[in-house]
């Protein structure tokens, strides 16, 4: 009886498994009424706490073009609402090939919105190439990005020359003078990239670093790095790593009374889990981000209060990633169609006025960077530091452990 | 179902599925490339159900196996020794992994059993995806290796060689297994001490099933390595590329020559559904999917009455120890 079951119960799995790809199959032969973009976000896994800041902001950026009707696409002679797809990589570079694959063959889509990171947007950018669909990018390292030479991809992201600015900058700012800066970069693709921006900033700005080590992913124990820290007498500290891996290492200085002046942390301590894990020890620390509600750009505060009356916490991401929706859309109206090598051809050498992230001008390599940001966190907020805006913090010394 | 007409059931089904991409258009439909995938499952599957289902070695590396076929590839595209989509590159992606099969498993088989086996081969996986994080210019680091993407035109060769490899895999673990060579191998799986005792060669014959086993795996990376163009220590080296194989296996039926095909097929239909109809909570749909069949269907599809008429007529049930998975000793 029990086999009988479950033999009808698969059954049944099947059918509607067959009826429900067969139902996206036929997405496409229908008349054209709404613009389908697809992304690939990590709804799970160890990028979904970033990435649900990149699926909210999307949202908002397609919410409020839908508002006002849709775009305009002059090749089928009318405003069309825009659909946004999201499928689930899993925060891994396969599974985000896969979800491309699916967003073009199965949910039909007609252009890529992008991933999340340098490992997850290369492999679904080669996909993208394999289909000639055009993939609107961000968050990949454009270095990385330029390197492979893609066609059918753009790319808005951290302008590399100037990255270095926003921790030497702020390093030379400070009231009390630092002479031992070091760097601790985790062993990835992005860490690598951006370590070796660092290290030739270090150089620009007069400094030596004392220490200058890769780290391992998912490493548990640090204290071999803090006691070299230590032993080179290093007082700023630039750490590159996930949040878990960042607090945790940052517990492990408290424990071994480790303090610097200056501790800046990339992609670990810019999200509001860091500050929620933290507690009190998140105040000092320095944070990178994308965006600012305070920059002086057309929407950029309204987004931020939408944000925090939504989720109670401040956000220095969403507004890169509401800008990379604006410019797409506004590619789209510009290209009058919806297919691939046209809006390409938009973005490519475009400029795109009135973003949040400011108006935004693609090289003719289809590239476009911008100033990333520094922040300190102060009372359970990301107070924006760098670039210097007039109405900026002044970013505050850390204290040793033991003084606070 | 008598011999013959289960081989001319198996050749009927590969015939169909060759047709496929006459039917549909192979450049847009995802049907094909879901296909692709459960190929590839298939032969993964096949290749842990050789070395565990038909041998009792439960190994937790095959993702190792996996990773290092696709770097043979990558590496060998890098330094123009290898072509794309090349035979003898795909043939050589699966020798390397067998040596290195050989060489790991002597020691491994020799000294370890059961758990401490599965353990070891886990460690496996680790080290070498360590040791290409950390190999410099030849392996591209935690970067990886990017080979060039404008190779591609079609689909079409991916999912006919897929469709090959599961082909194979099926027929090399059929064939073994219905060989004398097959009898050694259960009777290690069911009674070593009696198996060595009767001048069964118990390490040969494990250090055998796990070199195929590695030969096939190094095959599908190669495949994968090939079709992403993008070859990633954490990707190519990650756990996923064990655990999928291990769970289709166990949900088809382990140590049966149609349960991997079965379990891979359903299982890359019902994860596939999941993430289009459930894509925030697909990953706890998947799980309580596998925690049922884990208690309700141990023995796995297969093993199920009306399987069991058409494939195996007669009544039989897992060969191997399901501890691992289930804490409970068969």
């Amino acid at each position: 009886m029990m086999e009988k079951k479950i033999c009808i119960w698969s059954g049944v799995f099947f059918l509607i498994m067959v009826l429900s790809l067969a139902g996206f199959s036929t997405v496409s032969a229908k008349e054209k009424n709404e613009i389908l973009i697809g992304t690939h976000l990590s709804l799970s896994g160890g990028l979904a706490m970033a990435a649900s800041e990149q699926a909210w902001a999307y949202e908002q950026a397609t919410a409020s073009i839908n508002k006002k009707g849709g775009i305009f696409v002059k090749e089928l002679g009318k405003k069309l609402p825009v659909k946004l797809i999201v499928v689930d990589d899993e925060s891994d570079p396969g599974k985000a090939a896969a979800a491309v694959e699916k967003l073009i063959k199965l949910q039909k889509v007609d252009l890529i919105l992008s991933g999340h990171s340098t490992p997850l947007t290369i492999p679904s950018m080669v996909t993208s190439e394999k289909y000639k669909k055009y993939y609107h990018g961000t968050t990949c390292l454009i270095p990385v990005w330029a390197g492979q030479k893609f066609k059918w991809s753009t790319m808005f992201f951290i302008d590399m020359p100037t990255f270095p600015d926003a921790a030497y900058n702020v390093i030379k700012s400070l009231p009390e003078k630092v002479t031992r800066p070091a760097m601790l970069m985790e062993d990835t693709m992005d860490g690598r990239g951006l370590g070796g921006v660092l290290r030739g900033g270090a150089e620009a700005f007069g400094y030596k670093l004392a220490v200058d080590e890769p780290w391992a992913v998912g490493a548990k124990d640090y204290s071999s790095q803090i006691l070299k820290l230590k032993a080179n007498r290093v007082d700023a500290l630039l750490v590159f790593g996930s949040p878990e891996d960042t607090v945790t290492f940052i517990r492990q200085m408290k424990e071994s009374d480790f303090s610097v002046k200056y501790l800046h942390g990339y992609k670990g301590t810019w999200t509001a889990e860091f500050k929620d894990a933290m507690g009190k020890e998140a105040q000092y620390v320095m944070c990178d981000g994308f965006w600012s509600e305070t920059y002086p750009y057309p929407g950029a505060k309204e987004l931020g209060a939408q944000y925090t009356k939504e989720f109670k916490k401040q956000s220095v991401s969403i507004g890169a990633f509401y800008a990379t929706a604006q410019i797409l859309y506004q590619a789209i109206e510009r290209a009058g169609s919806l297919d691939s090598a046209k809006v390409r051809d938009a973005v490519i050498g475009g400029e795109f006025k009135g973003t949040v992230m400011g108006d935004v001008k693609y090289g003719p390599d289809g590239s476009a960077g911008f100033q990333v940001g520094t922040f300190q966190w102060w009372d359970g907020k990301q107070q924006q530091v760098y670039p210097f805006l007039d109405g900026s913090w002044q970013t505050k010394v850390m204290p040793p452990w033991n003084k606070r | 179902m008598k011999r013959k007409t289960r081989i001319g059931l198996l050749i009927l089904v590969t015939a169909l599925f060759a047709a496929v991409p006459l039917i549909l258009d192979s450049e847009n439909s995802y049907y094909v490339y879901f296909l692709f995938m459960a190929f590839t499952y298939i032969a993964l599957s096949q290749s842990w159900n050789l070395v565990a289902g038909y041998t009792g070695q439960i190994s937790l590396g095959l993702h190792a196996f996996f990773g290092l076929g696709a770097y043979v590839i990558a590496i060998g595209w890098g330094k123009e020794i290898i072509g794309f989509l090349d035979p003898l590159g795909m043939v050589l992606s699966g020798l390397i992994p067998a040596i290195l099969a050989v060489a790991i498993g002597i020691p491994l088989l020799s000294k370890l059993r059961g758990d401490y086996f599965a353990l070891g081969t886990l460690g496996l996986g680790e080290i070498l995806r360590l040791i290409f994080i950390q190999g410099g210019a030849l392996t591209g680091g935690s970067a990886g290796l990017m080979l060039p993407s404008s190779s591609y035109t079609s689909m079409l060769p991916y999912y006919f060689i897929a469709l090959f490899l599961a082909v194979f895999a099926t027929a090399v673990t059929y064939l073994m297994v219905k060989s004398s060579l097959g009898w050694a191998l259960i009777s290690v799986r069911d009674d070593e001490t009696a198996a060595a005792a009767n001048g069964v060669n118990v390490l040969k014959y494990k250090v055998l099933a796990f070199t195929v086993g590695a030969f096939m795996a190094g095959l599908c990376g190669s495949l994968q390595a090939y079709y992403l163009f993008h070859v990633h220590p954490q990707n190519f080296f990650g756990l996923n590329w064990t655990l999928y194989p291990i769970l289709m296996c166990v949900m088809g039926g382990v140590g049966s020559t149609i349960g991997p095909v079965i379990g891979a097929v359903f299982l890359s239909a019902v994860f596939e559904l999941a993430k289009i109809l459930l894509p925030e909570i697909h990953p706890i749909f998947s799980g309580v999917l596998i925690v049922l069949t884990i208690i309700f269907l141990p023995d796995g599809l297969v093993r199920l009455r009306w399987f069991r008429n058409i494939f195996e007529g007669r009544k039989t049930e897992s060969p191997i120890n399901l501890k691992l998975f289930t804490g409970k000793e068969k």
